[in-house]
């Protein structure tokens, strides 16, 4: 076949692919016969509404010379790692404030970090294309830094994120600028499967967002620059199980609901968004008009423990917390008193719920506590 | 090639060079490139077929929603933490740490379930409305799903170890920072890490000196324990 041939056939393949998405939107639109607000509103639920004191700062993680980019919870206890633009990493007791390690990183351009599950080891990934591995229980060197235990390198394109799969300390995905998820064995550093890429099904730009159903670790959910977040099965690599339109912008975070089957995003076009892993329904648009001509951007996501309050970081300093069933904004934590004072870049809720770590451009973490009795019906 | 000096201009100079073009090869390359991007679309076109047929006979949002705000109905908040929390031992101990911050800090700090070593262990009542609930220790409940109470375990339960446990350890001294001994806070200046020059930082274990900044919600103005996430 020339390739006058093949290019006619391209176009032809293209107007196909555009009328079927767009059947498939409106077919969809039928059955979105209401959403998560409309649904609430009808069973008569009440706004969580915050007082003054009720949603508090209780830390200042001080410590980082740097923008924080990222941070992470352990699952068990109350230990947080944190890594910024000043080229360390940082872990954290949050209850004490105190730094248990601050580790100086191969690669200072870091964008990414997460705790293994057993709270022994970190890993960090950013612009050296290489996810590094730190047994926190190594002996520190004469410079006081820990040596890397293992690199995970494959990838073509920068780190954007990173998760351990729960439960299970061997094994880690990444996320990346090359358009592609991987599954590692942190074991033999080896890649044991590679979601997407040049000749596989997956996404068409960026990978800067991944996050792991709690409920089922063989399911992920990765967020892109092509505007799409997609359900990937580790069994299946060669094609996405589903891929969630309706963004019109860089999915920036994903993050699954508590239950398992649904998930939030945060985006570029300034809404976050829940949808439903296993029909595709996008069931929730949380949107707030802020009432400048610049539409700030979604920066960074976490659903409370029982999934009633959904956390969004934005570009413009804004920490909004949402009543997730009435898509209504009930506390913006950027505008409290000794809130930070930039951008907040990361969110995390810790494992029993009970506190909300940010970690801000204004080099600082905070940890935020409930501090009143509230009725919630 | 120039004429030699001399010689009589009648010897034709020849055409400068003039190399050929190359010869047109296929573009094997864009053509592969361009089937490849052509099999990508066919390959979409099935995927978009098939969801197109899954949404015949799909659920429609509604029933997704109510299992959401089932789910989150279901489950308890500890950030947005329900009414019946507030029962009477819970206001007991609120009250009690609001007082016991000014001048029985150690009680705060036990109340705030510092219970690794301060030499009295107190406990707070479960609150977690479990019937199957042994007596629990705060925060720690072992067959309770829902959490307890509020607080976060006090701070200087790191810092007691057995050794003159809570009284006030705000002068707290452990662990201290191996190359200076300027962390008697508070006059401790090192813990502006890392830019102090007391500590051998990097290599120095010296840590931040928690500071005081008074119990917060208990609204005690007098230096306090460090701050326990929730003083009751």
């Amino acid at each position: 076949m020339s390739v006058a041939e093949l290019k006619e056939r391209h176009k032809v393949a293209t107007e196909t692919v555009n009328s079927l998405r767009e059947r498939l939107k409106q077919k969809r639109v039928q059955l979105l016969d209401t959403d998560v607000a409309g649904y609430a509103r009808a069973q008569g639920r009440t706004l969580v509404t915050f007082g003054p004191t009720d949603l508090v700062c209780c830390r200042t993680l001080q410590g980082h010379t740097g923008k924080v980019y990222s941070l992470d919870w352990t699952p068990e206890k109350n230990r947080i790692v944190s890594v910024s633009q000043d080229g360390r990493f940082i872990v954290w007791n949050a209850l004490t404030s105190q730094k248990t390690h601050a580790i100086k990183l191969p690669c200072a351009w870091v964008m990414t970090c997460a705790f293994a599950p057993n709270g022994q080891s970190v890993a960090c990934g950013g612009l050296d294309s290489v996810c590094s591995i730190f047994n926190l229980n190594s002996p520190v060197d004469r410079d006081g830094n820990l040596p890397v235990s293992r690199m995970l390198s494959g990838h073509k394109g920068y780190v954007s994120s990173c998760q351990y799969v729960p439960d299970e300390d061997a094994h880690l995905i990444t996320g990346s600028g090359d358009q592609t998820c991987v599954l590692w064995d942190i074991t033999t550093g080896l890649r044991t499967s590679v979601f997407g890429g040049e000749f596989q099904s997956g996404h068409t730009a960026d990978v800067l967002s991944v996050s792991i159903n709690g409920s089922n670790s063989r399911m992920f959910i990765s967020g892109s620059c092509d505007s799409t977040a997609r359900l990937w099965d580790t069994r299946v690599a060669s094609r996405a199980v589903h891929t969630y339109n309706g963004h019109e912008g860089d999915v920036n975070a994903v993050k699954f609901f508590p239950d398992g089957n649904r998930f939030g995003t945060g985006s570029d076009d300034g809404t976050c968004r829940l949808f439903d892993i296993r029909t595709g329904h996008e069931l929730q648009v949380y949107y707030q008009q802020s009432g400048i001509n610049e539409i700030p951007h979604v920066t960074s996501i976490a659903f409370s423990i029982s999934g009633r309050l959904l956390i969004a970081g934005y570009s413009n300093g804004d920490c909004y917390v949402w009543d997730t069933l009435l898509a209504q904004v009930v506390l913006n934590l950027g505008q409290l008193q000794n809130s930070h004072e930039g951008r907040i870049t990361c969110l995390g809720v810790s494992a029993d719920g009970s506190a909300l770590c940010t970690g801000s451009w204004d080099t600082n973490l905070k940890i935020w506590a409930f501090g009143g009795i509230r009725r919630v019906t | 090639m120039a004429a030699r000096p001399g010689c009589s201009s009648s010897v034709p100079s020849l055409p400068p060079p003039c190399p050929k073009s190359p010869p047109e090869y296929p573009d094997l390359y864009g053509r592969r490139r361009e089937a490849a991007k052509v099999q990508m679309l066919e390959r979409e076109i099935g995927f978009l077929e098939e969801e197109l047929k899954s949404l015949d006979g799909l659920q429609p949002a509604s029933r997704c929603c109510k299992e959401v705000a089932d789910f989150v109905v279901a489950n308890s908040e500890p950030l947005v933490p329900t009414h019946q929390r507030g029962n009477k031992s819970c206001r007991f101990w609120k009250w009690l740490c609001g007082m016991s911050c000014f001048s029985l800090s150690w009680v705060c700090c036990c109340c705030c379930c510092c219970y690794s070593a301060c030499p009295v262990h107190l406990e707070l009542p479960c609150s977690c409305n479990c019937n199957s609930c042994s007596p629990c220790k705060c925060c720690s409940c072992p067959r309770c799903s829902v959490r307890k109470c509020r607080c976060f375990s006090c701070p200087k339960s790191d810092c007691c170890r057995g050794i003159s446990c809570c009284s006030r350890c705000c002068t707290f001294s452990f662990p201290s920072c191996p190359s200076c001994s300027c962390c008697s806070w508070p006059s401790c200046s090192c813990c502006s890490w890392p830019r102090s020059s007391c500590c051998s930082w990097p290599s120095s274990s010296c840590l931040k000196c928690p500071k005081v900044s008074g119990c917060f919600s208990c609204n005690c103005k007098d230096i306090c324990c460090d701050p326990c996430y929730l003083c009751y």
